[in-house]
């Protein structure tokens, strides 16, 4: 075949295809906007669910969500930056290193649903916690680990070496070198990592389904012992369950509004900083 | 902070000892997992293959010895009901299951703790030659007349090679996963059959095609597109997608593989276009300059220089996108009709492993066959992702290739 | 009858917060270091709407009360129960005698207390012409041996049964009373709650399923069902079901007592 011609209509496929990943996107988003902000206003954010779940607001829900992302970063967060400092400080290039990678990959890639049995199994059965905040935050906080040590991972690999060994030069240790100077300087981009990975726990279902989530709660939750409703469980009871699917629709659009938009504005919060960082 | 040098000595090592034991946070989570799901789901073949503290009784004049349980559901289901398909006589034969005990008798016949409840059994079996009974051993009933039928454990073979999945069907629950594992594997090989090409060609036009502003567009997007909580999509693929699909094919039910495959493959388009589009983007310069120079146009030298050079990142992200696929949950739990059948086409309703973990674990009693047969479930989840993970880390490794 | 749905479950509250706060020093396995006690609700879907109703009025009296309510389907309550994760179990079917055993063997007794019956309604995609079967039919129908309406009456169409996950107290109640005690079909098409029943059967031509009465709605068709070799049919209305003309199965509440 002509050489230009097959090379026209190669490219021109793959831009075809490039235009439809920006079109499923826009069709989700579009459709999930479009629904929900008909329904969200400061009701629906500040009020518990009424008459079987089709009126009322979502508010317990919103609360919920907020204190497994507390929850679960306290946990994730410094046991993440601190497995991250271990390995690029301390632990040199030998295999300890690669193989701690390796781990930390494939608790990446293990299913949420495989952390939910093992939060069941451990912290809700095991430890005796019951379904309860605790249980909940601790599994999805395992669950963000991964994301964690990577990001901050990187951001201490772009911390430049003359950083370190002009500090040591001058005298300081290993630990205030990194106090005061890896540290500072990959800040931003560890809070980067921290803000995707609330982004990762506020959208996750599975891992709570048998930890923490409660259908109805006609009041917030007071101890870390207590069930909580979340967004991603309260959309998933709108779509399937209740009497009156077809009324509990509006309530659904609009949860599935304010969770895309907690999604959206962490993303973009992340990679806002990530672009004014790479133009320092 | 004007400490003494021996005690910030000590501090220093103090904190490098903790440091390191966080080091090791990870390979700790995964011993644990890999413990407690495996702890859970290996007790399932000690278990009686009919339900625990359950037994079948028979007249004694019945010479049957044992039943598999494959014959036990099918008699309790009335499919079989002659006992000469069993290898007695012609008998048709008559179900007993304890709450039938009740009606017969009342409450006051069998005593205050049914102290009464074993004898009364006995005579209805001595009574019915033909009889076959499901009774708690803890009223077994005795006597001459009453034979009770051996029961073995769940048998491996049973489990891994089952082909019916009936966890609550009693006297004999089911628990073959053959039809969870192969609707996963079809699922996720099929959207990964949609999203490859897709995700190749988005990958190309990213790292060789695009400009600038393209790129500023598109990479956010994707970025985007990984972040959308799973229940979102489920949702969108409920509401949206499968009465789309429904229509689209003409087909009877929107709830098919399909729906969830289409899901799936947006699901992991993110991975594939990000993992590929680095493979491309590692291909050296030279090799594209002299392929170049030598007068292939642009398409011949992505097609028979670049593309070829990152094949194994590129390979890295199919293994990777099917992973994805594998693990998802909630959003295939919405879409594809949970069906436990083995899937013949892309419009047959299916069952995955992680839904069906997700839709059952609550009911399941602690430490019955039925909570131990779902770890079990997570427990060949796991291996699955770990092989992936690793097959993935090998192939990347090969070229040298950085994974992100 | 809403009223009293709602009074028995304020009762069944009120006792329970007042058993719990009477004996918490006594009971350390559940309460931990919890000041207040919540009590936890679980189990059937049918019977969700009238705990989360009941709750809001408890709650307007007891504002100081700690609650969760959550779903799952009978089983999840049941379970839970054995397990000691919940307090009280909302069910659509009777205990199971093997249940009951697991929970006395646990040193504990259960308290079943019937708040409601709730019919059985068979229901179709609302273009479907058939408008009545009888029980062996449907038993028919749903452990496969009749696969296409033409054979009861209805146009040529493949017949799609959906039925609950197992953990539903429907499910169990629909298996015990339709079906004979016998299995569904394998493979049938389960749905994770009675809400997405009604989507899918509104929305595909040859269904067939069973919801609890409260669950009907315009978007599907009720069909009416003899339970007698077809001498008389009943449709799942209210009145019916008083009249006990169609299988009721009761979404009793279960309380646990430690």
């Amino acid at each position: 075949m002509n050489k230009k011609l097959s090379q026209q209509i190669a490219f021109s496929i793959f831009r075809i295809f490039g235009i439809l990943v920006v079109l499923i996107l826009m069709s989700i988003l579009g459709f999930i906007i479009y629904n929900g902000i008909q329904v969200v206003n400061w009701e629906f954010l500040s009020t518990y669910p009424e008459e079987g779940m089709t009126s009322g607001g979502i508010f317990p829900a919103i609360v919920g969500t907020f204190y497994l992302i507390i929850g679960s970063m306290l946990f994730a967060f410094p046991l993440g930056v601190m497995s991250a400092i271990y390995t690029n400080e301390y632990a040199g290039n030998g295999w300890v290193v690669n193989f701690i990678r390796m781990m930390t990959n494939n608790l990446a890639s293990i299913p949420s649903i495989v952390f939910g049995l093992f939060g069941m199994s451990l912290f809700v059965t095991q430890l005796k916690f019951g379904d309860s905040i605790l249980a909940g935050s601790l599994t999805l906080g395992l669950l963000a680990l991964p994301l964690i040590i990577r990001t901050t991972e990187e951001a201490l690999k772009a911390v430049p070496d003359t950083y370190r060994t002009g500090s040591l030069a001058l005298g300081a240790t290993k630990l205030q070198t990194i106090k005061r100077v890896v540290l500072p300087s990959a800040l931003p981009n560890i809070l980067t990592g921290l803000i995707l990975s609330i982004g990762r726990v506020s959208g996750e279902t599975a891992p709570i389904l048998f930890t923490v989530a409660a259908y109805f709660l006609p009041q917030l939750p007071s101890s870390i012992f207590d069930q909580a409703m979340a967004l991603p469980y309260h959309l998933y009871v709108l779509a399937t369950s209740g009497t009156d699917i077809e009324a509990a629709r509006p309530m659904a659009y609009g949860t599935a509004f304010v969770l895309i938009v907690i999604v959206l504005i962490m993303n973009l919060t992340a990679s806002f900083l990530r672009r004014k960082l790479e133009k320092q | 902070m004007k400490h003494n040098p021996f005690i910030r000595k000590m501090l220093e090592k103090i904190t490098e000892q903790i440091l390191r034991l966080s080091g090791a946070i990870t390979s700790i989570t995964i011993l644990f997992i890999c413990f407690f799901l495996f702890k859970e789901g290996i007790h399932l073949f000690n278990n009686p293959d009919i339900e625990k503290g359950y037994g079948l009784y028979v007249h004694s004049r019945n010479p049957t010895i044992q039943l598999s349980p494959e014959q036990t559901k099918k008699v309790f289901d009335g499919e079989l009901d002659n006992w000469k398909e069993l290898g007695w006589d012609d008998k048709n034969i008559s179900l007993f299951r304890i709450d039938d005990a009740f009606e017969i008798h009342s409450e006051k016949d069998l005593g205050e703790n049914y102290e009464l409840l074993p004898q009364k059994l006995s005579e209805i079996i001595s009574n019915d030659e033909s009889i076959i009974a499901f009774l708690p051993k803890k009223y077994a009933p005795s006597g001459a007349s009453v034979k009770e039928l051996i029961s073995e454990n769940i048998k491996i073979g049973d489990y891994f090679l089952g082909k019916e999945w009936l966890p609550t069907a009693t006297p004999a629950p089911l628990f073959g996963v053959l039809p969870l594992v192969l609707g996963t594997l079809f699922v996720s090989i099929i959207a990964l059959l949609i999203a490859l090409p897709l995700g190749l060609g988005v990958a190309i036009y990213l790292a060789e095609l695009a400009g600038e502003k393209q790129r500023r567009l598109l990479k956010p997007v994707i970025e985007l597109l990984a972040g959308i909580p799973s229940v979102v999509y489920g949702f969108f693929g409920l509401v949206v997608l499968a009465p789309i699909v429904q229509k689209a094919f003409g087909i009877p039910v929107g709830e098919t593989a399909l729906t969830g495959s289409l899901i799936l493959a947006i699901m992991a388009l993110p991975t594939i276009i990000s993992v590929s589009e680095d493979a491309l983007r590692n291909t050296p310069r030279e090799m594209r300059e002299a392929s170049l120079a030598l007068g292939a146009s642009q398409w011949q030298t992505i097609y028979r220089v670049v593309i070829p050079y990152a094949k194994s990142g590129i390979s890295a992200a199919v293994v990777l996108g099917i992973g994805r696929a594998i693990g998802e949950t909630m959003a295939v739990l919405m879409v594809t009709g949970n069906a436990a059948l083995i899937p013949h086409s892309v419009f047959d309703s299916v069952r995955t492993i992680p839904a069906t973990i997700a839709a059952e674990l609550g009911e399941a009693p602690l430490g019955s066959a039925h909570y131990q047969s779902l770890f079990l479930l997570g427990c060949i989840l796991f291996v699955f992702t770990m092989i992936i993970s690793i097959v993935a880390e090998i192939i990347s490794k090969k070229k040298n290739y950085k994974t992100h | 009858m809403k009223q009293l749905f709602i009074f028995c479950i304020s009762c069944l509250l009120l006792f329970s917060c007042g058993s719990k706060s009477t004996d918490q020093q006594t009971t350390d396995a559940s309460s931990q270091s919890n000041p207040r006690q919540a009590v936890k609700i679980k189990g059937s879907e049918t019977v969700l709407p009238v705990s989360e109703k009941a709750v809001q009025v408890y709650m307007k009296s007891h504002p100081e009360a700690n609650i969760s309510v959550t779903g799952g389907g009978s089983g999840v309550g049941i379970a839970a129960l054995m397990k000691n994760a919940t307090d009280i179990a909302q069910a659509s079917r009777a205990i199971k005698f093997s249940e009951k055993e697991k929970i006395q063997e646990s040193g504990k007794s259960v308290k079943e207390v019937v708040v409601a019956y709730d019919g059985l309604a068979v229901i179709t995609h609302p273009s479907n012409k058939v408008s009545q079967l009888t029980r062996a039919q449907l038993e028919d129908i749903f452990t496969g041996n009749i696969k296409n309406w033409k054979e009861v009456g209805g146009e040529d169409l493949e017949i799609i049964p959906y039925a609950r996950e197992t953990s539903s107290g429907t499910y169990e109640f629909f298996k015990e009373v339709v079906l004979d005690d016998k299995n569904y079909m394998s493979g049938i098409m389960s749905m994770p709650a009675n809400g997405s029943i009604i989507q899918s059967v509104s929305q595909t031509k040859g269904a067939i399923a069973y919801v609890g009465i409260a669950y009907l709605n315009k978007t599907v068709k009720a069909l009416a069902v003899s339970f007698d070799q077809g001498k008389t049919y009943a449709m799942p209305t209210d009145q019916n079901v008083k009249e006990k003309k169609i299988p009721s199965g009761p979404p009793t509440i279960l309380l646990l007592f430690i």
